[in-house]
């Protein structure tokens, strides 16, 4: 369901969340905001396919999230990983590596 | 699930998504950028806000469902805006649904309701296709005692045979005594059926081995709670049947009454006690009486035509063996053949035995068809209300499609509206439906030998609702929804988008078409109706107007069994004289008379007969009666012929024959065609043994013997010697107020007597004619109803059209035309739709009428008068209900037609 204006496919996008949220609780905005660091460079990342990627991976139990204070002190809903998603996120980082490799072994065939 | 914290997931997804805005905007802000350039910058950076709600909504709830509930929500608030609307769409699918759910009820009971006993799908009912040369008594499909008990050992084919045969017994439980229901059974009859006890135990084939050594008998679960309470020490308590004790050993299970819907036994006896239970039965063990039905159970892997083949060769050799046997009754060669050339029928019996299913398969069937297509006509008619609302909201519906909407979308918003309606006119309908039921359950006419008895015992049917028929309901309704939202739906997906934004009113007529010919193919229907309703009144009245015969004004009929009172033949003979004396000199009686058997039950005494006039020939059925003297004067019966019967006429004790018989017209004619009838004899029996020593002494008109349609012929026999009759009495005064002193006479001559049937003969002619009646009430009534949702239908769509072409009109007025061209117009229109409703309808009329040809009376199907009469009332009320607008349409004003947009 990622927007077609810009390439990132769902399944990355998801992963890319996951790892963020593994490095410590995060809400969305700061979620945004490393993500921007990547759109920057590479991919450009849709906002609006953030929150319904936050949300889906919240009911598919690889997220947990609570109402918490912000660092400016107002309250933000907070993403944390579950045990669950640690496992998924682990599973997902294998696949992009065989992924990655895989293309990579491509590319030096054809450069031969 | 997340449905009901749906406020709560928006309002948090709502302060989420605001953090995020504010915190964007606070950095863009920090880096220099104006507040207006911050805020604008973020919302592009965040893109559709309303978007992004959409897809996490998507994630909470599939799509499907959050639009289905939108549709539904939708649905309710648009209908409650139009109460008018909502309400006559719901009542009428209510009337259309409600009537085909309590007509199905019936059916399900009656016709396709398998028996509460184990297994029913492997139950077989075994019968005799030929001439079985046998006696018997009693309604369908008989066979006797010994021959079931053959089969039962054919274990290759049945698990087990059984058989059963219902009567009336006279029961006290302690001090009185009420004629009750009972089912003479073979031992074996429970553990085939696979029933068991709710108290106690079920009989057993130990329970029928010997003649009269098992007095025992199990209750049925309802006659155990209402008559004895349901006392839990009734085992071992004893029961006078007939006088006779028999000791309860059990209550059968609550959920069996039977294997027959439309008869309930209060008890069930072994048929080694028949000669207790019918009075002067000696013939259990006789091969050649047949009063029994014969059921089975076929084994596991067996099917009912391989055992009907397989018990071919079985059936043949016990012909042969029969024949031979001693006691076999002397008959023609041609009769031997008959009987050779029989065979045994297996058909499947998973709903039992019912003379009452026999009687009502047909009627219940046109019924069913009746209410199917009135809840067609229902639906019709919802559907156009659908569309006359529809063209209301052709503006919305344009804008909903401008926006993107998809018409597959819009279709599903139509099909939930009109579900809903369906739901809700159904729900309503299946409510009602039980009282509807009942009222049915009242006016059906009483099956087989309760119409005999003063039994009160009645069906097994009734009004509950249950999952099946629940089913149905719903069932109908999700069918009801899905036809009326099809106009609509269908409508709403071919409507121009750009015309339906442009004009005010909407272009609309394409929709016209489509409720013209809907209400087109209502009179079609309603047609159908109103010829099937004209058909069966006629019959019903043809005949009422025919009558039984003789008169029935202060014309009163009662039953006496002295015999299941446990008095002998002969003292039943003698009590039964002295009661007719005594009534003859009571103040109140203009006449009285006894015959053997009532008049007007269905049934009858009947059996061929030997006449010997220049020849010896024998007759088909004769219908047979034994009467006093003075019967036909009582009856108001006219003398042909001869004269009525006197004490000549009685004959000598040891003398076998009767001496004379009365013939009525029906017989001279069929069978003494010209010669003169007086002293010509005739006997009953058919065989070359039967002699005819019988005189006829007298010839009286023809009346009707086993019901209003028969024109039977008929023979009588003097009254002698019967323990068991039925008084006929023509009192002064009605007939009702006779009935406290008939009562006290009879007590007066034995107290312990029950009458029986106390009632008028008009009142017995009501009933003989109940199925007919409900035929005709029923179907005018719907008749009546298809009517108005037609007329309805009719002034709705002409209302419109007058208001669609006011403009049209009005020009027309300027320019000249009068108003009564206007009138025309509409009129016109509407005679059209009629007119070919009509021509569809008909044809429709004529080749379902071979259909209900059976149930008719002196009147064809194809009748062109009722044909005429339907025609005409509609045309009538077609132009009647087009009169209002026919009339608005020439009071139209030129100019506020052309004003007004």
């Amino acid at each position: 369901m990622s927007s077609s204006r810009f390439p990132i496919p769902q399944g990355t996008l998801d992963m890319l969340i996951l790892q963020i949220v593994s490095l410590g609780p995060a809400h969305g905005y700061g979620i945004a905001q490393r993500l921007q660091q990547i759109s920057r460079e590479a991919v450009q990342v849709n906002q609006g396919s953030l929150y319904p990627a936050l949300h889906r991976l919240e009911q598919k139990g690889w997220l947990r999230a609570e109402w918490r204070q912000s660092e400016t002190g107002r309250e933000a809903k907070f993403y944390s990983l579950t045990a669950a998603g640690r496992k998924q996120l682990a599973v997902e980082k294998n696949s992009w590596a065989r992924l990655a490799g895989a293309v990579q072994l491509i590319f030096n065939e054809s450069n031969r | 699930m997340n449905w009901f914290r749906r406020k709560k997931l928006e309002n948090n997804l709502d302060r989420e998504l605001r953090y995020h805005f504010e915190r964007r905007i606070q950095e863009l802000q920090q880096s220099g950028l104006p507040e207006k350039e911050a805020y604008r910058q973020a919302m592009l950076e965040l893109g559709g806000v309303a978007q992004i709600q959409e897809e996490v909504r998507d994630v909470w709830m599939a799509r499907w469902v959050r639009d289905f509930v939108y549709d539904l929500r939708f649905s309710v608030r648009s209908f409650r805006k139009t109460p008018s609307f909502t309400i006559t769409a719901i009542l009428s699918l209510m009337l259309g649904i409600g009537a085909t759910t309590a007509i199905y009820s019936l059916v399900d009971q009656l016709l396709l309701h398998a028996l509460p006993v184990r297994q029913p799908d492997r139950l077989v009912l075994i019968d005799w296709k030929g001439d079985q040369v046998a006696n018997g008594f009693g309604s369908w499909n008989l066979m006797s005692y010994p021959i079931c008990r053959d089969l039962d050992q054919q274990k290759q084919f049945f698990e087990g045979v059984f058989c059963r045969a219902l009567t009336i017994v006279n029961l006290s439980t302690g001090s009185d005594y009420r004629p009750a229901t009972a089912e003479i059974v073979s031992g074996n009859y429970f553990p085939v059926l696979g029933v068991g006890p709710a108290l106690g135990q079920v009989l057993t084939n130990d329970d029928d081995r010997r003649p009269n050594a098992n007095p025992v008998t199990v209750i049925s679960y309802d006659f155990w709670r209402t008559q004895l309470g349901g006392a839990r020490d009734v085992i071992g308590r004893k029961l006078l049947v007939n006088r006779h004790p028999l000791t309860i050993i059990g209550v059968a299970a609550s959920t069996f009454r039977g294997i027959d819907v439309g008869e309930v036994p209060s008890l069930w006896i072994p048929a080694s006690m028949s000669a207790e239970v019918i009075p002067g039965f000696n013939d259990l063990q006789d091969r050649r009486t047949r009063w029994m039905q014969v059921l089975g159970r076929l084994n596991p892997d067996m099917t009912s035509h391989q055992a009907q083949v397989g018990l071919q060769p079985w059936f043949k050799a016990m012909l042969e063996d029969d024949m031979r046997r001693p006691g076999f009754p002397v008959i023609t060669a041609e009769r031997r053949q008959g009987f050779l050339e029989s065979s045994i029928v297996v058909t499947p019996a998973p709903q039992g035995h019912s003379s009452l299913r026999r009687r009502l398969l047909e009627p219940l069937w046109v019924l069913f068809a009746v209410t199917a297509v009135l809840l067609g006509l229902a639906c019709l008619n919802v559907s156009g209300l659908f569309l006359a609302r529809g063209s209301a909201r052709d503006r919305e519906i344009g804008t909903r499609l401008a926006l993107g909407a998809s018409r597959g979308r819009l279709g599903r918003q139509l099909l939930t509206d009109s579900l809903l309606i369906a739901l809700l006119g159904g729900l309503l309908g299946t409510v009602a439906a039980p009282l509807a039921v009942r009222t049915l359950i009242a006016l059906l006419p009483s099956g087989g030998i309760a119409t005999f008895s003063g039994s009160t015992d009645g069906t097994a049917l009734h009004a509950n609702v249950d999952v099946r028929l629940l089913l149905f309901a719903l069932a109908a309704s999700v069918a009801a929804g899905v036809l009326s939202g099809l106009a609509p739906a269908w409508q709403s997906g071919r409507r121009e988008l750009v015309s339906s934004l442009r004009e005010r009113g909407g272009a609309a007529f394409s929709s016209v078409r489509l409720r013209k010919v809907i209400v087109t193919a209502q009179i079609a229907l309603t047609l159908v109706l109103v010829v099937t309703a004209a058909l069966f009144v006629r019959t019903l009245d043809a005949l009422m107007a025919k009558g039984p015969g003789f008169p029935t004004a202060s014309l009163v009929s009662f039953g006496i069994d002295a015999q299941r009172s446990g008095y002998s033949e002969a003292e039943g003979n003698r009590l039964i004289r002295r009661i007719d004396e005594t009534i003859r000199h009571s103040p109140i009686v203009q006449a009285s008379s006894v015959a053997r058997f009532a008049l007007l039950t269905g049934g009858s005494w009947n059996d061929p007969m030997t006449i010997l006039a220049d020849k010896r020939f024998s007759t088909d059925d004769v219908n047979l009666n034994s009467v006093t003297p003075g019967f036909f004067q009582t009856m108001g019966i006219r003398l042909i012929a001869g004269r009525n019967f006197d004490d000549r006429d009685i004959s000598a004790p040891g003398e076998r024959d009767w001496r004379s018989a009365i013939v009525n017209e029906a017989f001279v004619k069929r069978y003494l065609g010209g010669r003169n009838p007086v002293g010509i004899r005739i006997c009953e029996g058919s065989g070359p043994d039967a002699k005819p020593n019988t005189r006829i002494v007298g010839v009286v008109s023809n009346f009707s013997y086993r019901g209003i349609r028969e024109d039977s012929e008929q023979a009588y026999f003097p009254f002698q010697g019967e323990g068991a009759a039925t008084f006929y009495v023509r009192v002064r005064g009605t007939g009702p107020s006779s009935f406290r002193e008939l009562r006290s006479i009879v007590r007066s001559v034995n107290p312990t007597l029950p009458l029986t049937n106390l009632r008028t003969v008009k009142e017995q002619v009501d009933r003989s004619l109940n199925t007919e009646h409900m035929l005709a009430t029923l179907s005018g009534g719907f008749g009546v109803l298809a009517l108005l949702l037609s007329l309805v239908g009719l002034y709705g769509v002409m209302s419109f059209v007058v208001t669609q072409r006011t403009r049209e009109i009005g020009i027309r007025m300027a320019l000249g035309a009068k108003s009564r061209s206007a009138i025309w117009l509409v009129l016109r229109d509407a005679l059209t739709m009629v007119l070919f409703g009509v021509g569809i309808g008909l044809p429709v009329v004529w080749s379902l009428g071979r259909l209900v040809e059976s149930q008719l009376y002196d009147v064809k199907p194809f009748d062109p008068a009722a044909a005429a009469v339907a025609v005409l009332a509609l045309c009538s009320a077609g132009l009647g209900a087009a009169f209002l607008p026919a009339r608005r349409a020439s009071i139209i004003n030129p100019t506020d037609a052309l004003r007004a947009e």
